[in-house]
């Protein structure tokens, strides 16, 4: 049947192919080999309690990596350095609105992502409107709220989360996912129908792509790139209310840890730094490979500085190996 | 004894013959002016004099003495400086390295950066106040608008102390303050005793300029006189050559032609007192069904007003109207809105994303004109159908990316998505450069479609051939003005010649008196 057409079934190849290459099919296929390994070395590594662990520490990692998404498709150089500060600092306004109970939770969320929001709009405006290498800017944004925390707090570890967003982080909610799962895959869904199924993901990679292209066709291209700011630093907003409910209390420099992974989760699943290409299913599966291989280091007993050094060495290697996919392309 | 000598030089690029027995000689601190249509041979033989391109034969002569230059080092090294007009500047450094790469002034065998930092302020400060605040020695060139490039390529040969100076088209991005000043330095070269070639398409920069001026055509050199001694008229009857002979009557001045009578078609397009960068006061009025042509020669404002219309470039001053309603200040979502299209040739600056769908690039200008929320990819695609289907596109899938497909498919790409938007008014602006002759075919049929179909074309083109076979009316551009209007009878090549190299300023009718 198949000989009589030989287009479709070529189709289908092609389709399957391109599934196969996939970057979240790859990354997938890397934090399995990952595990495996782990197991290996250390039996327990991969049993289905350690592997839910990990996957909401790779939920709080995929959050950040949402809008370091967005702003890297965007394109003009696009990252977001800021999103460390900002998810101490939410995590610290969340943890004092919130002082242990419930019922401040929704109050303490939408503070946490308008405050969030707000920082990242203003990252956004002063690369669009002052024209700062966002490099810069959100580098400089970081300096500023390490700072204000550092005199809000005085070094002292502040804020305490409530019981149900703890439970959300730590407690099963449905066949045995705890609810920050559940959260995550929502959130997935929704940055996804946002890339690819409305006008404003058109415009976004379009931006990326060619901001004179896009201009020309009618788009705004500071605007939106403004917003994608805004957006992440939304995104950082809510993972900072998160991580209050994961550690229950908050020390100032409890976000930076996520500022160089939530890069490199992007560049790994494939989101060209150039702009333009990429999307939020590749991120997932280069969170969850990059907190795998971060247990793994754990196992091992590589130490925070061996950890740094790995994470380093893989996004170089990545950065060159896409680089040379698109000479290739080119 | 003449400075330079060339005779019979002769260069050929596979098929086409560049340089065809040209003869030229240049005295010693002469400003002398090169013209010829565009292709003439005209760069091919400042490159040849320059060492950058070796004849096929034919003799170059310094001072009495046979020279054969093998490389631009040797020519440079017997004094010979050089402005390509294609610009010799490296994009990724600064302005002060690029004005002085090669020669930097050095100290204790480094490079003396203060001293390269004063030598290339004190070049830019010829052009104080006419280079605009962002132009600084650390300025990237990369970063620079056309203008200063040509500028900075300007100041760097100025900089190399040559006796023999060729500038190829130095003035053809510049502003009149810009080019003043150029003048005087030129002046100051010539009586430091340099000697000057100059080439450039406008009359009036010419007979400023000029000692002696010579003509080339189809890779000769026709005529050489002293500019005190010819008119634009005999210049461009030694350009155009035969076809002087068989040319048509002179233009009508603007305005004055009658528009062809096509009694009930609406006026779609009208244009007032249009100012804007590189544009001076234009107006025109378009009506449906109409494909209006914009001559001249480039960069005289055709693209600076379509790009002005469409709301791309900013500093837009004059009343627009589409179908009776104004666009104030346009950007490009009012204009689309309004139902203008803006298809330029320069696909990779204006027109496509190279790395994304071709659906995405097909559905911009939908996005744009409809607004919405959704995108909802399968339902788009079922609506550009007939709309590909009409361009006989070419492609494997629609989600595959835009630089999977030919020049003139990723061309077709860009018709589709304004195709898709059905626009009242579609600004054309040169169009067809760089697509096959295929390609260029399928467009203008399509072209012609819709002006049939009631849309109004207003079509800018680097061609003449291209005005003369599609345009009813051509409005021929000089200095940002509309200099003359040509129709029926009228619009014919020696025409929009004779017109595109006529001085801006003067009346038009002098001028047609002058050329007769
Ligand atoms: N490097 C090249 N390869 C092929 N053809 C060329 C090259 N350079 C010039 N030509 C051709 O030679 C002719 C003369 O070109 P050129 O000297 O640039 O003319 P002009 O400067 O008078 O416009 C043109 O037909 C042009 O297309
Ligand atoms: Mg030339």
């Amino acid at each position: 049947m198949s000989a009589q057409n030989p287009s479709a079934s070529a189709a289908v190849r092609r389709r399957l192919g391109a599934l196969a290459l996939h970057p979240l099919t790859l990354a997938l296929a890397a934090a399995v080999a990952l595990l495996a390994l782990g197991e290996a070395i250390s039996p327990g590594f991969a049993s289905p309690g350690q592997i839910v662990s990990q996957l909401t520490i790779a939920a709080l990692l995929g959050m950040v990596a949402a809008g370091q998404t967005l702003v890297i498709i965007g394109g003009r150089e696009g990252i977001d350095l800021s999103v460390g500060g900002v998810i101490s600092l939410c995590a610290f306004v969340a943890g004092n609105l919130m002082a242990g109970t419930d019922a401040a939770i929704p109050l303490a969320l939408a503070a946490t992502l308008a405050l969030g929001f707000a920082v990242g709009l203003l990252n956004g405006l002063g690369i669009v409107l002052l024209r700062i290498p966002p490099l810069v800017m959100t580098l400089g944004m970081t300096g500023v709220i390490q700072g204000a925390l550092v005199i809000l707090t005085r070094g002292v570890p502040s804020g305490r989360s409530a019981p149900a967003l703890t439970a959300l982080m730590n407690q099963p909610l449905v066949a045995g996912i705890p609810g920050v799962l559940l959260l995550w895959a929502a959130v997935a869904l929704g940055v996804c129908l946002l890339l690819h199924n409305t006008a404003f993901g058109v415009r976004v990679y379009a931006i990326g792509a060619n901001p004179e292209v896009a201009r020309i066709a009618g788009m705004r291209p500071e605007r939106i790139r403004a917003l994608l700011f805004g957006l992440s630093g939304m995104f950082a907003g809510l993972t900072g209310f998160l991580v209050l409910g994961y550690t229950g209390s908050v020390f100032v420099g409890i976000g930076l840890q996520y500022v160089l992974p939530s890069i490199v989760a992007v560049v790994i699943g494939g989101t060209s730094l150039a702009g333009g290409i990429g999307g939020y299913l590749g991120t997932i599966g280069g969170a969850i490979t990059l907190t795998v291989l971060q247990s793994l280091l754990i196992t091992l007993d590589a130490g925070p500085a061996g950890r740094q050094v790995i994470f380093g060495l893989t996004l170089l290697v990545l950065l060159l190996l896409y680089g040379r996919q698109r000479g290739l392309r080119g | 004894m003449p400075l330079l000598e060339l005779s019979d030089l002769r260069k050929r690029y596979g098929g086409i013959v560049a340089l065809d027995g040209a003869d030229l000689a240049l005295e010693a601190g002469e400003v002398h002016v090169l013209i010829g249509a565009n292709g003439c041979g005209k760069s091919t033989l400042c490159k040849v004099i320059a060492g950058s391109v070796l004849p096929d034969s034919g003799v170059l002569r310094i001072d009495g003495a046979e020279r054969r230059f093998r490389s631009p080092r040797e020519a440079a090294a017997a004094g010979v400086g050089v402005f390509y007009q294609e610009l010799s500047l490296v994009p990724s450094l600064s302005v002060e390295d690029n004005l002085l790469l090669g020669r930097e002034p050095r100290r204790f065998g480094l490079v003396d950066r203060r001293a390269v930092r004063r030598e290339a302020e004190r070049q830019l400060a010829l052009f104080a106040g006419a280079l605009g605040p962002e132009l600084a020695p650390d300025s990237r060139v990369a970063d620079l608008s056309a203008d200063q490039r040509q500028v900075v390529e300007i100041l760097k040969v100025l900089g190399e102390d040559a006796r023999l100076i060729l500038f190829d088209e130095p003035t053809s991005s510049l502003d009149r303050r810009q080019v003043a000043i150029f003048f005087e330095l030129v002046r100051a070269l010539k009586r430091e005793g340099r000697t000057v070639v100059f080439i450039s398409h406008r009359m009036d920069e010419i007979f400023e300029i000029g000692d002696r001026v010579s003509v080339m055509r189809d890779g000769r050199v026709v005529e050489t006189t002293a500019v005190a001694d010819t008119d634009p008229g005999r210049i461009v009857r030694a350009m155009v050559g035969g076809e002087a002979a068989a040319g048509g009557a002179p233009g009508a001045a603007p305005g004055t032609a009658p528009a062809p009578a096509r009694p009930g078609d609406a006026t779609l397009l009208r244009v007032d007192g249009l100012s804007a960068p590189r544009v001076d006061g234009v107006s025109l009025e378009l009506r449906a069904g109409e494909i209006l042509g914009l001559g001249g020669l480039h960069g005289q404002g055709q693209s600076a007003l379509l790009r002005g219309l469409f709301g791309i470039e900013p500093g837009v001053r004059g009343r627009i109207e589409v179908e009776g309603r104004p666009l104030r200040r346009p950007t490009p979502a009012d204009s689309i809105r309004a139902g203008l299209a803006y298809i330029s040739g320069d696909r990779g600056r204006d027109g496509v994303a190279l790395l994304r769908p071709i659906l995405e690039n097909l559905a911009y200008g939908l996005v744009t004109r409809e607004g919405g929320v959704a995108f909802p990819r399968g339902r788009v695609a079922g609506r550009l159908g007939p709309v590909v289907e009409r361009l006989g596109l070419r492609f494997g899938s629609l989600s595959d990316p835009v630089r999977s497909l030919s020049g003139g498919n990723q061309q077709k790409v860009v018709i589709g998505r304004w195709l898709a938007t059905a626009p009242r008014v579609i600004l054309l602006d040169d169009p067809t450069k760089g697509i096959d002759v295929n390609a260029k075919a399928d467009l203008f049929r399509m072209v012609r479609e819709l002006a049939e179909a009631g849309a109004a074309i207003l079509l800018y083109s680097s061609e003449d051939g291209e005005l003369l076979g599609h345009a009813e009316r051509v409005l021929v551009f000089n200095g940002g003005r509309i200099v003359r209007e040509l129709s029926g009878e009228g619009l014919t090549r020696h025409a929009l010649n004779e017109a595109a190299y006529a001085t801006p300023g003067a009346t038009p009718g002098a001028e047609a008196g002058a050329a007769a």
